[in-house]
């Protein structure tokens, strides 16, 4: 039997900037996660109070949905869509 | 001033007067300082579940921001059913807890636990203070983000050893709430006028915003027809003619046939939540949609608009009004239409006119709505019950209808009631509930006791969990699982028990006078209702399923169907 490739996920990258405060960094990924995205990729940098975090998600639902969730976080300063919608296809 | 004391100090500025609370281990320095503050009122409940939930019941009466306090460990496990309400209900909360000394954090200390980690996704915000010196601006900050925009629960957890601590730092200046966007609401106009069919979808934004007038202004200058969610019910007023009621899985037929043939549906304060909308592919399909909340994240996120407006109820919906006052819209024949189904598919009872009979839920509903008083405030708890109040209860205000509409969280109905009744100790409070919600808090019949408040306590008692028992019979091929509870303990010896006068009725004929004796009484009292067990709330729509699939009572399919034909 031949393998049926799998449905193609979306993958993003997103640039957040948000304020260092106690638990600053897991509630960035508590909201991506249950937002339905998955981490694929991610660094940090940090500068003084301020931390700025690539991410490589992968999700099926719209990046759009996750950004304004993610903006509405009250340390997230922005959050910029790096690259969109590049269409991975996966097979098993 | 330690750090216990700034707390306080704070709720002076910000007119905080009363608080709900239970003192434990690491919160002790500040429940020390409330005894030499007589400008606080600190409610003692039972729980600290019921602690929060009271909070969010005195909140969303008064429009205040609620206040609760416990401490480490249970006590802020305890906390987190009541935040997560207040979290789903955009409920302006402030809680405070007790946190183990900050040089013990992590080391599993007696009464530790991680409760920032924990809640991270219950909470609008939430600080973990980790310096004495930033205690004061984190109050401050936290006291307006629960209120501004669209308000929710702000955390904070704070050690022990920063409680204690003198903090040389001022108070910060109050911090002026950020005005919100105001929209050009040109392109939604052109949109309202060129739709024949326009219905307005409105939710519990419109009461968080604020902006009761405005939205009736707009409803009747605009004629539009609308429908109304759990927590938009008393947006209209009480005798709205365009009001078609509570759309979704137990609305009525008119606000759900409404929807579905509308050609522009405007929704205002509402987040196209799945009970309301039922599957989302079958809901309004033949609309165009403008959403109109403060939250931009809540605009594209289930459904895409044809127009967001992001920004400030009152002021859009005022713009609105100004607009078609001068010119008015031309939509008689759809109001009319809207009417005949309202007429004709709104939520009936028949006033069961057997005086033996035993009592249904929603004719007691109907004769305890025309009975209590103006301006009464209902608190309900989850299950049947809570749809019979939706369903048949008229509300003229938002703000008189307590629900837990997003969590759903049995035993929310007392504590919120006790909240409501802090917010206005001269207002009547009907706690409505059943009786698997009310075990859930029962205990806050000790604070109704020690406080003499005025509550009035209403039990449906069908001695089952009826919302679950109703979909297994629906659902589950009547198998009825752990749903069953006739060993239910004698309500009103247990009221009695706590120092509660309590009445039984269970015939049609006791109704009336049940609810006059508790509503004359001049102190809490309880009503047992024994109610039919195997009533069921219809219409109902399957979960998952088209709101177009409602299914009716069975012995009424008939007649809804041919009035729908006509």
């Amino acid at each position: 039997m031949n393998p049926q490739p799998r449905t193609a996920i979306p993958t993003y990258t997103l640039n957040c900037r948000m304020s260092q405060e106690a638990a600053a960094l897991e509630r960035l990924c508590q909201v991506v996660r249950v937002r339905g995205f998955r981490i694929a990729r991610m660094s940090m940098e940090t500068s003084g109070r301020i931390l700025d975090i690539a991410l490589t998600l992968e999700g099926s639902r719209p990046v759009a949905m996750l950004q304004s969730q993610l903006e509405k976080l009250h340390t997230v300063t922005s959050v910029e869509l790096v690259s969109d919608a590049l269409a991975r296809s996966r097979t098993a | 001033m330690n750090g216990a004391q700034h707390i306080l100090d704070a709720f002076h500025r910000h007119n905080i007067h009363t608080v709900f609370g239970y003192p434990g281990g690491c919160i002790m320095p500040l429940y020390d300082a409330l005894v030499d503050d007589v400008g606080v009122e600190h409610v003692l409940c039972r729980h600290e579940q019921a602690c929060a939930l009271a909070a969010d019941g005195f909140a969303r009466a008064s429009g205040r921001l609620g206040v609760c306090i416990a401490t480490s460990g249970p006590g802020a496990t305890n906390l987190i059913t009541g935040v997560a309400n207040a979290y789903m209900d955009s409920v302006p909360l402030l809680v405070i807890t007790g946190q183990v000394a900050s040089g013990m954090i992590g080391t599993d200390a007696f009464q530790e636990t991680d409760i920032l980690g924990m809640t991270l996704g219950i909470v609008k915000h939430s600080y973990l203070a980790d310096s004495a010196e930033a205690l004061p601006g984190i109050i401050e900050e936290a006291i307006n983000l629960a209120r501004e925009g669209r308000p929710g629960p702000v955390w904070i957890d704070i050690p022990k050893d920063i409680l204690l601590s003198e903090i040389a730092s001022p108070a910060p200046a109050s911090q002026p709430q950020p005005a919100q966007p105001r929209p050009d609401i040109s392109e939604a106009l052109a949109m309202l006028r060129s739709a024949r069919q326009p219905l307005i979808y409105s939710g519990g934004g419109v009461s968080l915003a604020g902006a009761e007038d405005s939205f009736r202004n707009f409803a009747g200058t605009s004629g539009i027809p609308g429908v109304v969610t759990l927590k938009g019910i008393g947006n209209a007023g009480r005798h709205n003619p365009g009001n078609l009621g509570m759309l979704g899985m137990h609305g009525s037929r008119a606000a759900n046939k409404a929807v579905d043939e509308c050609d522009l549906l405007l929704v205002i304060g509402a987040r196209l939540d799945d009970r309301a909308t039922g599957q989302l592919d079958g809901f309004a399909p033949n609309a165009r949609m403008i959403h109109i909340d403060a939250d931009a994240a809540e605009i594209n996120k289930l459904r895409p608009a044809d127009l967001g407006l992001r920004g400030d109820l009152k002021a859009i919906l005022s713009a609105f009004t100004k607009a078609l006052e001068q010119q008015p819209l031309a939509i008689e024949d759809w109001q009319a239409r809207c009417r005949t189904w309202h007429t004709t598919a709104g939520f009936k009872a028949a006033d069961n006119e057997e005086p033996l009979a035993p009592i249904t839920g929603p004719a007691f509903i109907r004769q305890l709505s025309r009975i209590a008083p103006d301006n009464t405030v209902v608190a309900c708890d989850v299950g049947q019950h809570q749809m019979w109040v939706a369903q048949h209860y008229e509300f003229d205000h938002p703000r008189h209808h307590l629900t837990s509409g997003g969590l759903g969280t049995m035993g929310f109905g007392l504590p919120a009631a006790i909240g409501a009744q802090f917010a206005d100790r001269d207002s009547t409070v009907i706690n409505v509930t059943g009786d698997g919600s009310f075990m859930m808090n029962a205990q806050e019949l000790a604070t109704i006791r020690r406080y003499n408040l005025p509550l009035k306590l209403i039990i449906l008692d069908n001695q089952c969990l009826g919302m679950v028992r109703q979909q297994q019979e629906l659902f589950y091929n009547n198998r009825e699982s752990h749903i069953n509870l006739d060993d239910n303990p004698d309500f009103v010896a247990m009221a009695r028990a706590f120092d509660i006068p309590a009445l039984h009725i269970e015939r049609t004929d006791q109704i009336r006078r049940g609810i006059e004796t508790i509503l004359a009484y001049r102190g809490p009292m309880l009503l047992h209702v024994t109610i039919r067990r195997d009533e069921n709330v219809w219409p109902i729509v399957k979960p998952g399923a088209s709101n177009r699939d409602m299914i009716d009572e069975p012995r009424r399919k008939n007649t809804a169907n041919k009035e729908h034909a006509a």
